[in-house]
């Protein structure tokens, strides 16, 4: 049994479609990560997905229970995170906790101590009796984090769940994340953060447009376009013109300024690294550093989802 | 839901509004004001009960943990009957101010105290599902739910015999009378304090549960369509 599984997802809004015969699933203990640019369709997915919106066609099941049929039983086993963190400002930190708790008809013994848990868990137990409406941007995300996992779910939904956050909520986000991933518990995970998707998934799925454009762990997504290889170099003394320069040199695909850095993109590394010295002697330069990269998850992101570099900027292109 | 009770909108909408139509109507009627005790009942309850949810869902969905609610598992139907309960207490406790007023300042007599317990009871669900039905409306502004609700209930004072008896109103009047679930709880309260009403306490009990149910049924279906 898979702890999420999607069978040809279709959801249409009038004319728009939004999603297009979704296929994919997930299995119980996994880490998912969903990506995709703004308006592919991650959030029309978790809403279907947690019942707070319905398909126009297919089907998705939750640990075996359909959530269009079976809603309840579904929604019992799971936590949510949404993108906004959606606390009560006029409750205090402890009563957000019991409210969720109670919402999820956790019992009385237990969701005074789970919440105690996990306030002290997300570093807000000494603030338990303030109101949320005084808490900072990063207190509320780990409440919100917290009221999602006030019913012990067996799978968590997580909706951009470190997005502009502080460091010290940061860290202690993804910390909780990484111990819940021990425990088996599953989480469905959707982020603009790619770097953070390439470190905590199993899996990713990349949707654009309405379509999965591909799902596989991040590793083998990567070894997928290997003429995304790129060189890095920087030289002692930048110049006007200079990018131009190194985005012409032989065999170099595309190019990317990151600050004081150039990013080559290329399927031959080894002879960039050549011309890269050739024009370093020919204009006096002197190579600071130079190093070799494989393609990141990023790279795998862009190439699917039909965004490209230009000058160091990423453009949609449609 | 306490948080809602005392927001403005709501302190306005359940309190003021009742006691100010109330003040003028005495005013306009000339008539002693412990008669008109039972009308200041009715509106205090429809205004009251249909206040809360148009208030608090457009707030919730704006600070989305509404969301929250919807995500939870419980069903649809529950989530809608919850939220009335919430206008229904709140309207019951506000209601039982006119009745302290009137035993209080005019000694107004009630003859059958177990009819106005039930009358407002009724009445108050009736309304507070009303409120969370025209709270269906996918907007994130209190305002707009208010206007739209105003443009139902305003009416609802003047053909339903709150302060103008429907005998006395024109034909076309007296039939749209029978589409307001207000006729039918002013008609019980009525009949709790004076002994006599339009039709008979089984019937009004009867109208309002009806109401009830298309009230509850509306909103099922306009929250299962508006979410999708």
């Amino acid at each position: 049994m898979y702890a999420i599984e999607v069978s040809h997802l279709t959801k249409r809004f009038g004319t728009l479609t939004a999603l297009n015969d979704v296929n994919f699933s997930v299995d119980v203990g996994e880490t998912f990560g969903f990506l995709g640019p703004n308006g592919a369709g991650k959030t029309t997915t978790i809403r279907i997905l947690t019942g707070i919106s319905y398909p126009t066609s297919g089907t998705a099941t939750i640990f075996g229970h359909d959530i269009g049929r079976d809603t309840i039983a579904a929604r019992q086993s799971m936590g949510i995170v949404s993108e906004t963190s959606n606390v009560y400002d006029d409750l205090t930190a402890w009563q957000n906790m019991i409210f969720s708790a109670e919402l999820y008809h956790v019992g009385r013994n237990e969701r005074e101590k789970k919440a105690a848990e996990l306030l002290a868990t997300f570093d807000l137990y000494e603030r338990r009796n303030d109101k949320a409406h005084g808490f900072s941007k990063g207190m509320k995300r780990r409440l919100t984090l917290a009221m999602g996992l006030v019913n012990s779910p067996r799978l968590l939904f997580l909706d951009e769940p470190t997005s502009g956050l502080d460091v010290q909520s940061n860290l202690i986000i993804r910390d909780v994340i990484t111990g819940l991933t021990r425990e088996g518990v599953t989480v469905f995970l959707t982020t603009h953060n790619i770097e953070e998707a390439n470190l905590m998934c199993d899996r990713v799925a990349i949707v654009n447009k309405g379509h999965i454009a591909a799902i596989d762990a991040p590793e083998r997504l990567k070894k997928t376009i290997q003429s995304a290889q790129s060189i890095v170099v920087s030289f002692d003394h930048v110049s006007a013109g200079q990018f131009e320069e190194v985005r012409g040199l032989s065999m170099v695909n595309a190019a990317v300024k990151e600050g004081d850095k150039f990013r080559l993109y290329t399927e031959d590394p080894a002879t960039v690294i050549e011309s890269v010295m050739e024009y370093a002697r020919t204009r006096n330069l002197r190579v600071i550093s130079i190093s070799t990269l494989g393609p990141s998850l990023e790279d795998v992101f862009i190439r699917l989802t039909g965004l490209q570099r230009t000058g160091g900027m990423i453009h949609a292109i449609d | 839901m306490i948080t809602y009770y005392i927001k403005p909108n709501i302190i306005v909408s359940g309190i003021l509004f009742p006691l100010f139509m109330f003040l003028a109507f005495a005013i306009g009627k000339n008539a002693p004001p412990g008669t008109l005790i039972p009308g200041l009942i009715a509106i205090t309850l429809l205004f009251s009960a249909s206040s809360i949810e148009p208030v608090s869902i457009p707030i919730e969905r704006r600070v989305k943990t509404f969301d929250r609610l919807l995500a939870a598992p419980i069903s649809l139907h529950s989530l809608v009957f919850g939220e009335s309960v919430s206008g229904f207490l709140y309207s019951l406790c506000i209601a039982c101010l006119p009745v302290a007023l009137g035993i209080i300042l005019f000694a107004t007599p009630i003859e059958h105290a177990p009819v106005l317990v039930i009358a407002m009871a009724l009445t108050a669900f009736c309304f507070a599902t009303l409120g969370t039905l025209f709270a269906a409306y996918p907007t994130e502004n209190v305002g707009e739910v208010m206007s739209m609700l105003n443009t139902v209930r305003l009416p609802l004072i003047f053909i339903s015999g709150v302060f103008i008896p429907i005998s006395e109103i024109p034909q076309i009047g007296q039939f749209i009378a029978l589409l307001s679930p207000l006729t039918y709880g002013n008609d019980m309260i009525a009949y709790a304090y004076t002994g006599t009403s339009l039709y008979s306490p089984m019937l009004d009990i009867a109208a309002l549960l009806i109401f009830i149910l298309i009230f509850q049924l509306v909103a099922n279906r306009l929250y299962k369509k508006f979410n999708e």
